[in-house]
């Protein structure tokens, strides 16, 4: 009796909140993830492919996917969307000559039937550098603000400081638990 | 509207496949269902579905700690990663972290796949991680990143090279653990092989001494690379070869025979080096044992060990001399092996062991076995023909045989007979009563052929050879073509010997051969014969009854010569010393897959037909018996025959005092004549044919003035037309010549009618 009790909760539990980090190259995804996970800056390299690591934050349990930013990549992201709770997309704020691309990469995935539910989260970082634009700019570069049928939020975030991730992953579980 | 509602059904169940099941699971949300989702697309892959279309999933579950599932995503990768080449990017990242794992076994999982995964685009992204894990401190990891650089090198040598993998590879030889100095050796004689300078392993002192330091302490792979790449080294002088002999000795005592064999290998190269007899000859000595213990092993390795022992045997006789009770067959020894036994029984049988040798094959002869009966008959003879003190002993062991009257036993024991009496010419003359008696019990070409040839040979001693030779001909139409020259020759033989018996005989025997049977073969050896009988009688003898030279034991087809024994010694253990042939003959150009070896083979075939077609033009000229016929068919005759008139007409006039000017031109005569010890001899054909261009011409030009009286006392040399005897015998040298394309023509459309 106490074994299938056990054996219900192992499986409930073992299901996984699955989220995306997404962006350009060179926008920070992999430092995110790892700040998340570890709570500390690592030195990276690019991604060429993904990282995926469970992230523990306030008892929930996530699975964050990293996929590699990079021209020869992106086309690939597709394959990752399947069964994805929410997106969070990086945005490199000091590099304003891409964040062109960068709308038009988020429109594009955007677009898939399999993300039609997912949660959109939008960080506007390394907010540590000088010239960085602002959380109302970046939202305005990417068109945030015509989405339809989209819970989505920007947060202002600096990955080397660690500052604003945690805000922005308490809007997820906020909204999640709705 | 019942069918309308079950359609749509229909349909959807039949579009679902087990892939797309197996998709939305490897998706799923919980682990333990991907992890099934995983093994069941393994399972899937090995039983030959195809589920490359799941890359991408699969893919995706590879970054785990889980190390049951992140082995069976890299098997899957291994296998598909040709087939999604573009998708293998998806798993560089994880292969770069695996190679930075806490986990030695992990890290070496990873380069060994990354290496497996034969995708240009990845190779870029290999180097990183390659440099890393040739310096690991882990040994495992070090070996498994060697051979993965030969990998490399195979796909672009040049980022090998660039990368400067190539170096770090010839300083792992120097490496602490000698496994990982056997696998740089591995890796770097491989990747010489396939190098356009081949300097990229050359085997010198430093590296010789740093195998050598390693070879006691490596896995039994590790020993026989080792032991292989040693073969190239060559030592300064007869010392230095002497100390690798030493330290190469104690890998005889290995278990595995392969290691075994690689150490005779070595030794047997190094022994081109040793000076010292005493040496060499100890250390022969010591190559005996371990080679008895490989007979005790699985009748697959015992084959192959027994082929190298063959070689080995050749090349150093005096090895194994007092073990020749291991070569004795089992009653349970398996066909192949019995047979090779049977061959070094030979090699090894001397004045010493024949009597115990001469009992074992006697015994063998009483098997079941008809085929390795049949062969322990020949060996009996082959005996009689090496040692010649024993022969007698051997005869008699041979009539005993004939006694049991067990037919097969009976044919082949006449056949061995021949070749006796080939060798030591009227040593055995009184058992020839005992081969006649036997006479109807012969059904096979060969011995029946063989019986004629004794009696033919030895007519003069046979009072009854007439009658003997009448019973064979009352079949003659009937026999095998072989039976028929042998009859041929033997009637002529006893025309030649009791000219007043047999005259009518011969008569007979010649029209019938030259009117009734279309086998140029037999019909053109009458010809022949009937022209010499009729033109000299005296020359007629002369080369009929010439004396032949004995027969030696290896006759032509078994011997290996002495460039290729070589080559056969330093390729032993390899496939080469066990087809006896050089690796040239049967591998593609650094061909490995199947389909290159057909390729070569197919090549190779068509550089003999050049060689062949080359050869022809020649091989009529005169010296073309050695010429060895041609397997093929008819295309091949004729091709040979067009080819052969030029020559032919030409050597008229060059070869006038009757006799032909070429060295060929004797040997012919014994080979046609003789029995040839292939006298099945598709080979007679090729002969057969040269000879008619050869003979016809050289003989009719000097003995003109003996052509007509020729032409009266055989009324009936009208079949001979073809032969041009009524044009040759009016001529004068002139004309000779400007007949002789005619002749030629004419001779060949008559050679050409016949097919």
């Amino acid at each position: 009796m106490g074994s299938i009790f056990s054996r219900i909760v192992a499986y409930w539990g073992d299901k996984e909140v699955r989220i995306l980090i997404l962006g350009l190259d060179g926008a920070g995804k992999t430092t995110i993830l790892y700040r998340l996970q570890v709570g500390e800056v690592v030195t990276t390299i690019p991604t060429i492919g993904f990282n995926v690591e469970t992230v523990q934050y306030n008892k929930i349990k996530f699975q964050v996917w990293d996929l590699g930013g990079q021209t020869s990549i992106r086309p690939y992201w597709r394959c990752y969307y399947a069964n994805t709770d929410a997106v969070i997309y990086v945005v490199d704020s000091v590099d304003r000559d891409r964040v062109s691309t960068a709308k038009e990469e988020l429109m594009a995935m955007l677009d898939e039937e399999e993300l039609k539910d997912a949660a959109l989260l939008v960080f506007a970082n390394k907010q540590d550098m000088a010239g960085a634009m602002t959380a109302a700019e970046v939202s305005d570069a990417l068109g945030l603000s015509t989405l339809m049928n989209r819970q989505w939020s920007i947060h202002k975030t600096s990955a080397v400081k660690g500052e604003g991730l945690t805000e922005g992953l308490d809007w997820l579980i906020n909204i999640m638990q709705k | 509207m019942n069918i309308d509602a079950f359609k749509p059904k229909f349909f959807a169940t039949s579009t679902k496949g087990e892939n797309a099941e197996l998709l939305v699971d490897l998706n799923s949300e919980y682990r333990d269902r991907r992890k099934d989702a995983v093994k069941r697309v393994i399972a899937n892959m090995t039983v030959g579905k195809d589920v490359s279309s799941l890359f991408p999933q699969v893919v995706k579950n590879m970054q785990t700690e889980d190390l049951e599932m992140k082995k069976l995503v890299y098997l899957y990768l291994m296998n598909y990663a040709k087939s999604n080449p573009d998708l293998v990017i998806l798993a560089v990242n994880t292969f770069v972290k695996d190679t930075d794992h806490v986990n030695p076994l992990i890290r070496a999982l990873a380069i060994r796949t990354m290496g497996c995964i034969r995708v240009d685009k990845i190779l870029d992204h290999l180097c990183e991680p390659l440099r890393k894990c040739l310096q690991d401190d882990n040994p495992y990891v070090r070996k498994t990143a060697a051979l993965c650089v030969a990998k490399l090198w195979d796909l672009d040598q040049e980022r090998a090279l660039e990368n400067g993998f190539v170096t770090i590879l010839q300083d792992l030889i120097s490496d602490s653990t000698p496994m990982v100095v056997a696998n740089a050796v591995t890796a770097l004689a491989e990747m010489q092989e396939s190098s356009a300078n081949k300097d990229v392993f050359v085997v010198n002192v430093a590296i010789m001494n740093k195998m050598l330091a390693a070879l006691n302490e490596c896995t039994e792979w590790g020993q026989i690379a080792i032991l292989t790449s040693l073969a190239d080294y060559k030592p300064l002088d007869s010392k230095e070869a002497e100390n690798i002999c030493e330290r190469v000795i104690p890998r005889l005592q290995h278990a595995n025979g392969s290691v075994v064999l690689s150490a005779i290998r070595i030794l047997m190269i190094f022994l081109r080096y040793i000076k010292s007899e005493e040496f060499t000859k100890s250390l022969i000595k010591k190559m005996s044992p371990p080679l008895v213990s490989l007979l005790a092993s699985a009748p697959e390795v015992q084959y192959v060990s027994l082929r190298n022992i063959n070689l080995i045997l050749q090349k150093r006789p005096d090895i194994l001399q007092n073990d020749v009770r291991v070569f004795f067959c089992k009653y349970n020894d398996p066909p192949y092996v019995k047979r090779e036994k049977l061959e070094i029984m030979i090699k090894l049988c001397n004045d010493k062991n024949i009597d115990q040798i001469l009992s074992e094959l006697k015994e063998y002869a009483s098997e079941v076995d008809v085929d390795f009966v049949r062969k322990s008959v020949r060996a009996i003879g082959r005996c009689a023909i090496i040692i010649d003190e024993a022969s007698e002993r051997c005869v008699n062991v041979l009539l005993d045989l004939i006694n049991t009257k067990v037919n097969y036993v009976v044919q082949e024991a006449i056949i061995v007979i021949k070749d006796i009496f080939r060798k030591y010419p009227k040593r055995y003359e009184a058992i020839i009563p005992t081969l006649c008696q036997n006479l109807d019990s012969l059904d096979e070409p060969e011995a029946r052929g063989s019986l004629i040839w004794i009696i033919g040979e030895y007519a003069e001693r046979i009072e009854n050879a007439d009658e003997l030779i009448e019973n064979f001909l009352e079949t003659f139409l009937e026999e095998n073509s072989q039976v028929q020259l042998q009859l041929l020759t033997a009637t002529v033989k006893l025309f030649l010997k009791k000219p007043s018996q047999s005259q009518e005989i011969v008569h007979r025997v010649l029209q019938t051969a030259t009117q009734e049977i279309d086998n140029p073969d037999t019909r053109d050896r009458a010809y022949v014969y009937w022209r010499l009988l009729s033109t000299d009688p005296q020359a007629a003898k002369a080369v009929v009854l010439s004396e032949k030279p004995p027969i030696s034991v290896e006759s032509s087809s078994n011997k290996i010569s002495p460039a290729l024994m070589d080559e056969l010694i330093t390729n032993i253990s390899t496939l080469a010393s066990v087809y006896h042939k050089p690796p040239t003959a049967f591998m593609g150009n650094r061909a490995y897959g199947a389909d290159a070896v057909r390729k070569a083979a197919v090549a190779d075939a068509r550089d003999e037909e050049q060689i062949m077609g080359e050869d022809s033009p020649v091989a009529p000229g005169g010296a073309g018996v050695s010429v060895e016929a041609p397997k093929s068919s008819m295309t091949d005759l004729l091709d040979l025959d067009f080819g052969s008139s030029e020559p032919a007409y030409s050597s008229p006039p060059m070869s006038g005092g009757g006799q032909m000017s070429s060295n060929g031109a004797p040997n012919y005569n014994a080979d046609l004549f003789d029995m040839s010890s292939d006298m099945s001899s598709s080979g007679g054909v090729f002969g057969g044919m040269a000879g008619m261009n050869g003979m016809g011409f050289t003989q009719s030009q000097p003995q003109q003035g003996v052509m007509s009286p020729t032409n009266n006392q055989f009324g009936d040399l009208g079949g001979l037309g073809g032969m041009n005897f009524g044009q040759s015998a009016g001529g004068q040298q002139q004309q000779q010549q400007t007949q002789a394309p005619k002749q030629q023509s004419a001779a060949v459309n008559d050679l050409l009618d016949l097919f």
